[in-house]
């Protein structure tokens, strides 16, 4: 067992050590720590819209990007994890050594999501002192909600890049469907596709129903229904979920949720990965 | 000899394959496939492109799932994969693209290896013309081809492994580090199960005692090629040029040749195993040569 958890931890190390090396990393990094420097920048905490101001204001804003960004840039980074090691042989080398399978492939995810998660906390942790420093009210429930949120979002999509990444047999494959995951998912939230079916009166069970699937749609109700208990700043969709789940369900859901769905397709991704062939 | 669990498999079956079948797409890469090797064997793996020398590799590793039954030290390589692999030294055709510096590689290949340290690992690579402290931070993939595989090989012997399975080895090598290579190889194979897969029979030949030929997924040759010893002997080499050209010189120099002070001669040593290989390059300039001693 304790050798198991060794090579675990070999394999993560060697994983973040690459991660770190590459590129994107770094624009990964610049783009998330950036976007709350330009934040600040732009004097969002001065600005006040639907009655936020301060660093609250910060985070809202900062959140909305991320529903955006975050889930692509996971996907895109995780999608060829095994898949790309498999194509370039690196999978086949790797694996002629004394490695678990398991070992391999949660140590990958493990690393995977520390290296996409760090820099979202660190950047939350740092618009948090920055603004201790600035003098700024710190709303720390906020703070700590929205870091659970962007972890258990980062989590599902990291799970459903494993499970891309171990499915499909080619790179480009492997990014395509990533992608089209992304834009059903991002379409299927409530300012586009479920404001839409609303609009034509479409069976409520229905809306409700693809609402509570779709992980960015409670990421949002989620990341809104903290500051706005109401939800007035939200679509129509929003009151029908509030609805079915009260607040503090939905808030319980909205983190829950996502975490599941990231376990289920990691360990679908993992059982695809074991039972096929491995190059 | 490095014991497999508690029993000793010395001229036992180390290897077994019963009715081993592989399709991809509903082709048969390896149809049937009947195969005992035992502790000792040193197989050249012989076939073209397509024959199913690879995918009969991988499925020894573990890494495909097929029909029929393999054990490989006396366990399934896919079930007990770790068990297992702790015996295998593997060294692919083609350096996989790792981004790892070299030292990391090293720690993460002797964290892995029961039987691997940094220390051993440098070793090898020193034998064979790569000196790790120099390209420690480097990363693998930015080594040269022939540095590569030197250090491809040198993880793999320092793991001193029971079975060893190489994929053309020595194709990217230098002289040098072929002689080094070579010469290891003949070092250990009284205890080393090796499978040494090529499209050169007549390189191996010094090395092995078995000679495994697939086609279309089948064997269709295996036979002993009788002991050859002199795998790792040294012979003694004299080359008179009959004029002196550029070639030569380069030629002579790779092999670490060195000239008479008088200039009329070359002198130096090859191993036994790259004889042929040696005198095919020399043939080249066979209109150039007026004497040539091998002994």
């Amino acid at each position: 067992m304790k050798e198991s958890f060794d090579i675990f931890l070999a394999v993560a190390q060697a994983e973040i050590k690459e991660s770190i090396r590459a590129r994107w990393f770094f624009l990964y990094s610049f783009i998330f720590g950036g976007a709350v420097v330009l934040l600040f920048a732009l004097g969002i905490t001065e600005s006040q819209v639907l009655g936020f101001t301060g660093l609250s204001k910060l985070l809202v804003t900062y959140l909305q990007l991320c529903i955006a960004i975050l889930p692509i840039f996971v996907l895109i980074t995780t999608v060829r994890a095994v898949v790309g090691d498999r194509e370039s042989n690196v999978l086949e080398y790797f694996l002629s050594m004394p490695i678990s399978l398991g070992a391999y492939f949660w140590g990958k995810l493990a690393a995977k999501f520390l290296i996409v998660f760090l820099p979202v906390l660190v950047t939350l942790l740092g618009a948090a002192g920055w603004g201790m420093i600035r003098s700024f009210e710190i709303p720390w429930r906020l703070v700590g909600y929205y870091i659970l949120l962007l972890g258990t979002l980062a989590w599902c999509f990291l799970g459903i890049g494993m499970f891309i990444s171990s499915w499909v047999r080619k790179q480009e494959w492997a990014l395509g469907l990533a992608f089209l995951t992304w834009l059903v998912l991002l379409i299927f939230i409530d300012i586009i596709m479920i404001g839409v079916m609303l609009q034509n009166q479409f069976e409520e069970k229905l809306i409700i129903g693809i609402s509570l699937l779709n992980p960015l749609q409670a990421f949002r109700t989620g990341a809104i229904l903290l500051f706005d208990p109401e939800l007035s700043s939200i679509g129509p969709a929003s009151y029908v979920i509030l609805d079915s789940l009260g607040s503090q369900g939905f808030l319980a859901f909205s983190i829950f949720y996502p975490l599941a769905l990231g376990w289920i397709f990691s360990w679908g991704g993992y059982i695809v990965f074991k039972r096929g062939d491995l190059v | 000899m490095r014991e497999l669990g508690k029993k000793t498999l010395k001229n036992e079956a180390i290897i077994q394959l019963q009715q081993v079948g592989k399709k991809f797409s509903r082709h048969a890469v390896l149809d049937k496939v009947d195969l005992t090797i035992v502790q000792g064997d040193r197989i050249a793996l012989i076939g073209q492109n397509g024959a199913g020398k690879t995918t009969l590799i991988r499925t020894l590793l573990g890494q495909y799932h097929h029909e029929g039954q393999v054990v490989v030290a006396g366990a399934h390589p896919r079930k007990n994969r770790v068990e297992v692999l702790q015996h295998i030294g593997f060294v692919p055709q083609h350096s996989p693209p790792i981004q790892m510096s070299v030292h990391e590689l090293l720690q993460f290949s002797a964290k892995l290896n029961q039987y691997s340290n940094v220390s051993k690992i440098s070793q090898v690579a020193e034998d064979l013309g790569l000196d790790v402290g120099e390209h420690g931070k480097k990363p693998f993939l930015k080594l040269s081809g022939g540095m590569k595989q030197k250090l491809l090989i040198a993880l793999a012997l320092a793991k001193e492994p029971s079975i060893l399975i190489m994929d053309e080895p020595a194709a990217n090598l230098d002289p040098e580090g072929r002689k080094a290579f070579f010469l290891r190889l003949s070092q250990i194979q009284e205890q080393t199960t090796m499978i040494l897969s090529s499209h050169r029979v007549d390189e191996l030949l010094p090395l092995i005692n078995r000679i495994i030929e697939l086609d279309c997924g089948k064997i269709v040759l295996d036979e002993a090629s009788g002991e050859h010893s002199l795998a790792g002997k040294m012979l003694s080499c004299r080359v008179k040029p009959a004029n002196a050209t550029e070639g030569i010189h380069k030629l002579l120099n790779e092999w670490k040749f060195e000239q008479s002070s008088d200039g009329t001669f070359y002198e130096g040593q090859i191993i036994d195993a790259d004889r042929l290989r040696f005198l095919n390059a020399i043939s080249h300039f066979a209109n150039h040569i007026s004497e040539l001693n091998i002994t």
